[in-house]
């Protein structure tokens, strides 16, 4: 990540952190400090949230600091923000999406062992997919997906459901 | 001599055929875990919590166990082959262990990595077995009031070493984690805080579904980011070091050992750490420093030993405090209590076979890896060649099914996911994961000390400051607070050339 962007990032956290400090305080203090059962006052379940609250208010404060600070320097070194990643952003997109529509969708609706096989053969074969440089080098590493996939699919529900005795999903 | 006893009883009552195979495929499992780029020990002690819980409680710890020594020690076979450490404790290793690799060295390399691991975690096990008892002896002085600052001191100092250059992120993250551990029922009133109508909050977040998300889909997610690593040998040479060349880095080990023991002592700090502080140590010392970086097996030597010896110093105060040395001796706790060991200051009162059982099940592990690193070093080799895309999947399906397992409800998958994105964004913006984990498994304690020493001393502050180990606390960490802030370090820095004019020269 360029300075730039590391402040940008640093600035964007530091205000959610604040927001969430804030509530934090906001939630502490509004908490049942359950007078009715007399209990002495600094022993109310409010009390670290509370304190939590402020310390998160002041660090995040200082980090919003720190951050416009590094964002004026950058602009007067005249610093670029548009220079390349260290990876590679579209590969997170369907990692996660594929992860997510997996854990999210896929279990509980499909079999585990479908559902398991269907995502590691999908996530393999995504991934695969621009190394191949023929035809048949591309059905090639379809058919090792699906290999793959089905084998982990049984094999890990087999593991948890007789070995582990596990209820799936 | 009783000590002793008790070390000798734990010996022969582990050994069976059943702990030696335990042993065995547990370490295996490690090393290829810390093999592998991308899968950590944290991570792979936390998901193999979620397969050994129906596991007897000795063998799924010994199990656990040597998955942490393992995986610790797999890092340094890809920090010395791809130049990328396969666990944040082998960083330090990638400095002289890829420039020998690159050489023609890699088996050799692999060799001096496997003998220091061995040293390392050696020397750590005296030291665990010699002091875990005395600490657990001076913890049962310890009040609410102690207990509040001990738990403050962990996030804190946890905080200030973790976070590379700015403690302040440290310090968030350690917040972020006390918070986690606010969320469901507190233990003084039974007041249900955070929960937001979601039953299942109730009982708290999970710390196993929390770490395996933090440190399993979170680094799922940053594998596939991150670009791909090319292997610098196929083949390797000569891999058993000769005895004149372990003997000739004794003090670099000893040293090493001795630092990364100490700093696997301090909360939360973990084995990068004691891998760095071994490493500049051992550099300082060093008669030929300009070899540093270049491929010195000195430097190997002190950053393997220094990261294995932090494994039993981070068990040390977990077993006696149940405060973890280390993230993954964090998720070893976690599993401690569900397999019914409940560490702690009492645990030499109730449990005293129990802490000689760890040190035994760490000697079973270190002769693991020293058979298996120095006998099958080639035919793990191929576990570098396994391709991320074919990996990951399968690791992600364990994130997803581990945390199910437990108890059997989707909620904790959802946590996992959570934690998994909110880890993967806070790593790529340099926070640290170990103040994190940290708070999560110390905010109930500090949260439960801070209210029960406030109603024992009636709302008065005073004994937080005035016991004489609550004040040694509370000066650390005031200390390392306020040494954090730049303007007073360089105040402090100031001073110091003021009053030692030579010191700065000699920096120079």
């Amino acid at each position: 990540m360029t300075a730039p962007r590391a402040a940008t990032a640093d600035l964007v956290t530091g205000v959610i952190l604040f927001a969430l400090a804030v509530a934090l305080i906001y939630g502490a203090w509004t908490m049942d400090r359950l007078e009715i059962r007399q209990i002495h006052p600094l022993t109310a379940p409010g009390l670290l949230p509370g304190l939590l609250g402020v310390a998160l208010a002041l660090c995040s404060a200082l980090l919003i600091a720190g951050a416009v600070r590094a964002r004026r320097r950058a602009a007067a070194a005249g610093a670029e923000g548009e220079a390349a990643g260290d990876g590679s952003p579209g590969n997170l997109a369907v990692a996660t999406g594929l992860c997510l529509a997996y854990a999210l969708v896929l279990v509980g609706w499909l079999p585990f062992w479908l559902a398991t096989s269907l995502f590691v053969a999908a996530f393999i074969a995504v991934f695969e997919w621009p190394d191949a440089e023929s035809g048949r080098a591309r059905l090639v590493n379809l058919l090792w997906a699906a290999g793959i996939g089905l084998g982990a699919g049984l094999a890990i529900s087999y593991a948890f459901s007789e070995l582990f005795l596990v209820r799936l999903p | 001599m009783q000590g002793l006893q008790l070390f000798f009883d734990a010996i022969v009552a582990l050994t069976s055929v059943q702990s030696i195979f335990t042993a065995a495929w547990s370490v295996l499992l490690g090393i290829i875990m810390g093999t592998l780029p991308g899968l950590t020990a944290t991570m792979g002690v936390a998901l193999l919590t979620t397969l050994t819980y129906r596991m007897g409680a000795e063998q799924a710890i010994l199990a656990l166990v040597c998955m942490y020594v393992g995986s610790i020690y797999g890092g340094s076979r890809s920090a010395i082959l791809l130049n990328i450490p396969g666990t944040p404790a082998s960083a330090a290793t990638t400095l002289d262990g890829y420039p020998l690799a690159r050489a023609g060295r890699a088996g050799y390399a692999m060799g001096i990595a496997t003998t220091s691991s061995a040293i390392g975690t050696v020397v750590g096990i005296f030291f665990l077995a010699a002091t875990a008892p005395v600490l657990a002896d001076i913890a049962l002085d310890f009040h609410s009031y102690e207990f509040f600052w001990l738990a403050l001191f962990g996030v804190i100092i946890s905080g200030q070493l973790t976070a590379a250059g700015s403690p302040l992120k440290g310090y968030i993250a350690g917040i972020l984690g006390l918070m986690v551990a606010m969320v469901g029922m507190e233990g003084i009133h039974a007041h249900v805080r955070f929960t937001f109508g979601f039953s299942e909050l109730a009982g708290g977040i999970g710390l196993i579904p929390a770490m395996v998300g933090a440190f399993g889909f979170a680094e799922v997610l940053n594998v596939m980011y991150e670009r791909r690593a090319q292997l610098v040998a196929g083949t390797v040479d000569r891999v058993l070091p000769r005895i004149a060349d372990v003997w000739r880095y004794k003090f670099t080990a000893l040293r090493s050992g001795v630092i990364g023991t100490f700093v696997g002592v301090l909360p939360g700090v973990g084995e990068d750490i004691g891998a760095w502080a071994s490493y500049a140590a051992a550099r300082r010392l060093s008669r030929k420093p300009e070899e540093f970086g270049k491929g010195s097996i000195d430097g190997l030597t002190a950053a393997e030993t220094g990261n294995s010896a932090v494994v039993p110093g981070a068990l040390i105060p977990a077993l006696t405090l149940a405060v973890p040395g280390s993230a993954p001796a964090a998720v070893l706790i976690a599993a401690l209590f569900i397999h019914g060991v409940r560490p702690g200051p009492m645990i030499m009162t109730e449990q005293p076979m129990f802490v000689y059982s760890i040190v035994a099940m760490l000697l079973f592990a270190t002769i693991g890896i020293t058979v298996f690193g120095l006998l099958l070093t080639r035919p793990l080799l191929m576990v570098l060649r396994i391709p991320r895309e074919r990996l990951m999947p399968v690791v992600f399906v364990l994130c997803v099914i581990g945390p199910y397992a437990i108890t059997q409800r989707m909620f904790d998958v959802w946590v996992m996911l959570f934690f998994g994105v909110v880890g993967f964004l806070l790593r790529r913006m340099k926070y640290p994961m170990a103040p994190l984990v940290l708070g999560i498994i110390l905010g109930e304690l500090m949260d439960k000390n801070l209210r029960r020493g406030l109603s024992l001393s009636d709302g008065d502050l005073s004994p937080f400051f005035t016991r004489p180990i609550s004040m040694l606390f509370f000066v650390v960490i005031a200390l390392t607070v306020m040494l954090s802030i730049p303007a007073i370090r360089r105040a402090v820095a100031g001073i110091g050339r003021r009053f030692w004019p030579s010191a700065r020269s000699q920096t120079r």
